[in-house]
Order: C-alpha cells, then structure tokens, then sequence
C-alpha cells in the first residue's frame, strides 16, 4: 500500500474472454464502451492483452476447449489483478449447466472476486460490477496469487513455478 | 534556455499532448472522454504492477527505447544537427524491434517485422524533409532554422503535406497503425511487456508525440506563431485522421510512401534546387 496504490482506481484495464458464451453478454460489453455509457470516462479500457491488464472480465460457461486458456490468461496478468464473472453462464453454467462439454461456471477454473448476475447484465449492472471490482483490487497486494483446483502436474505444465 | 527545460520536461508536456488527445479522440466521437490527467493516473497504476518480464534482455530493449527516444529529442532541441536527430531516432525504433524479435510471441515478431516495414516507409521521408530544411535555411542547424526569416512552409508546401501524412506511421495512427494494430496483433512490439517495463514504452511513445511536432513546428521557420498553428492543424488533422480511417495493408502503407508521398517531396526538393 503505497503512494502509487491510490492511482488504481483511476486506471482500471479490462481484459475480456468470453468462454463458450452467446455473445449476448459481449454485447452489452460494446455498449458500455460505447458513446452511450462510455466506460473510458472513469480511465477503464479494454486491452486485448493479459500483460497489461488489471480486470479479467469472463463470460461464458467454462467449456473445456477454453479451460487451459483461460488459466494462462489469468496466470499471465501481473498482480494485484480481479476477476469478474459476468452473466448467468459464468455463475455455474447457466443453460448449459451440467452439459458434456462444460466446466460449470468460471469459478471451477479461477478464483472469481465479483459475480455480475443477469442475462445479459445490462451495461448499468456491468459499471457497478467494475466500481465493485476496483473496491477489491484496491485492497489486494502484489504478491501472486494462484488459481483454484490445481494439479501439480498443470502447475509444472504452465511453468508457474520459474516465473 | 527553452529548449532545454522542454528538453527534460518532454515526457510530461508528452503526456498532456496525449491526455488531450485521448479527450479529443473522444469527443470526435462523441463521448465524454477520460479526464486530461489520464496517462499520468495510467503511469502510477503500472508502477504499482509486479514486474515480470521475459528475459532481461528483452525488458533492457523496453527501457533503451525510451532512453534512446528521449534521446533523440535532446539532439534535436538542445543539439545542432537536424540530420543526426533523425538517425538517432532510428536507433530508437531498433531498440524496439530487437527487443520484440528476441521473444517466442509470434505476435511480437511481426509487430517487429512491420515496425520495420515503418521504417522504410517514413525514413527516407524524414532525410529527405531534413535535406529540403538544408535547401531552404542553408544549414543543418536547429538554430537556424529558427532564426530563418522567410517561411519554409510556403518553400516547401509539398513536404509538409508528405510529412503530415507521414505522422500517421511515426505515432502509430490509423490508417497506418499497421505494427501496432490494437485489434489485429495486440499491440505489436509492445505486447510482452508488462508493469513498469510497459511503461517504459508507454512513456517512449509521448517523447515521440514532441519530437514528431517539433519537426511539425520548424516549418514556421521564426514566424512562431504560425509554427504554432501548424502544429495545431497537424493535431487535429491526425486526429482526424485517425477516427475516419481503417488500418490498411502494409504493402499498402510502403506503396503510398515510396509511389506517392516520396516522389511528391522529391519533386518540391528537386524544384527548390533549379530555382
């Protein structure tokens, strides 16, 4: 917790992955970057790059073609970092809960900070999910984190270990 | 006395340049915008990020690009010759593309790769502006030029409009954002840097904006004043440029450069030589 620590929230970097979803969710992802609610004026941007994001951003039902992306994005964004989940999919698999293919929710796969419910959430509930995020993120330090239900085997695979 | 202050100030005064742009990118497109402080918010965020890097050579190419880049501006403010502030430009941009090649992201190589296709495309451009400067004032030398007493810009007409369309490709603006291509390669060269690495480019890149308009501003000669304006229309214009515009082909980007925009800047040089 230093000086640069208040500059967090004025800065927030989103990354969005969408994980098996409708699109419905990306959508409504758009339109809040858009004129309308236009996310930039708090500082938030959407950079397609894990390395230089803060905000991981999933929607989508985990499935299991995405499961191993999906952990290197999140292993490959530097600490103090938040995930949001966002939509019914993310919350243990929406409609397609329990299907052959599917993981059951992005919490499964990595620790979620912030759940966004709705389907699609509008872009009002997805600001209030990111001011919610940032509240969190401002309180997180820099030390790394894992993610949850890990194997030693996918650890050695990924490489945490020499990062 | 100035130059000097601007000299050392360059990365803050850069930064303004591009919080204001950031504001009048939004605004072109209606939205409100961040607040003008903005780069200044993004650069104590990355500070605050844990630094990983690829390998040390890699985050060492990050950090040279913006030594070299700051660099290069010193020469050409506080130093004398034109010509050596163009080459030292170079070695800045070759910092950026050794470092982006020497990791495995393949991403980062053609970023690499169409960062040099940049290079051809504006480099020769940025001699030949140089030479013209030559032609006009009679010397390399900044001081001159600043203490030229005609108007280059109605000397050398056609080089600024090759070299308005030339800013694209050294800012990285659309329509030749080609090495950079946010929604295409990720941001190119830059895409394996992360935390305070990152920002060393970040920063990198609004050194760039003032040393780009400083060249913008020469045109004034010592009328300062329409110096002033040119740099303002040359803003605008690229801003402009830059939201009505779609990111071309590189094969495109040389083209234009090497079938258009050299020829027309030869041609003025060519005529300032018979007159």
């Amino acid at each position: 917790m230093g000086f640069f620590s208040k500059f967090r929230k004025k800065s927030p970097w989103i990354l969005h992955y969408n994980t098996g979803g409708c699109n419905g969710c990306d959508i409504e992802i758009l339109a809040t970057l858009a004129p309308k609610y236009d996310i930039e004026r708090f500082g938030a941007l959407n950079r397609g790059n894990p390395k230089q994001a803060d905000i991981l951003l999933v929607t989508g039902p985990v499935t299991k073609n995405c499961r191993d992306v999906l952990r290197r994005l999140y292993l490959e964004m530097p600490e103090p970092k938040v995930v949001v989940a966002m939509g019914a999919c993310g919350h243990g698999g929406g409609v397609f809960r329990h299907l052959y293919n599917v993981e059951n929710g992005v919490d499964n796969i990595i620790p979620v900070d912030v759940w966004i419910p709705g389907c699609a959430p509008n872009p009002r509930a997805l600001i209030d999910g990111i001011v919610e995020a940032i509240k969190i993120w401002e309180k997180k330090s820099k030390d790394k984190e894992y993610m949850k239900n890990h194997s030693k085997e996918m650890i050695k695979n990924l490489g945490v270990n020499d990062d | 006395m100035i130059s000097v202050i601007l000299t050392i100030f360059a990365p803050i005064l850069g930064g303004f340049v591009y919080g204001i742009e950031r504001i009048v990118r939004a605004r072109m497109q209606s939205r409100m915008g961040p607040p003008l402080m903005q780069p200044f918010y993004d650069f104590f965020k990355l500070m605050d990020k844990r630094p990983i890097m690829i390998h040390s050579f890699h985050a060492l190419m990050g950090i040279m690009y913006f030594i070299a880049e700051w660099f290069a501006l010193a020469v050409l403010l506080l130093g004398n010759d034109l010509l050596i502030a163009v080459f030292f430009h170079v070695i800045a941009v070759l910092a950026l593309v050794i470092g982006a090649s020497s990791v495995r992201s393949s991403y980062s190589v053609l970023g690499a790769l169409r960062e040099l296709m940049h290079m051809i495309s504006y480099e020769p451009l940025m001699v030949l502006m140089v030479v013209s400067f030559y032609l006009v004032v009679g010397s390399f030398d900044i001081k001159d030029v600043l203490h030229y007493n005609g108007y280059p810009i109605l000397d050398l007409p056609l080089v600024f409009i090759a070299f308005l369309l030339t800013i694209p490709m050294l800012l990285q603006k659309s329509p030749f954002d080609v090495a950079e291509a946010h929604q295409e390669i990720i941001g190119g060269p830059e895409i394996e840097y992360s935390g305070p690495f990152y920002e060393a480019l970040y920063t990198g890149k609004w050194i760039e904006y003032i040393y780009v308009f400083t060249f913008a501003f020469l045109f004034g000669g010592s009328h300062y004043w329409l110096g002033a304006i040119l740099v303002i229309f040359a803003f605008l214009f690229i801003n402009l440029l830059d939201n009505s515009t779609a990111r071309l082909d590189f094969r495109r980007m040389v083209k234009f450069a090497w079938i258009v925009l050299i020829p027309m800047a030869a041609l003025n040089v060519i005529l300032l030589a018979l007159i």
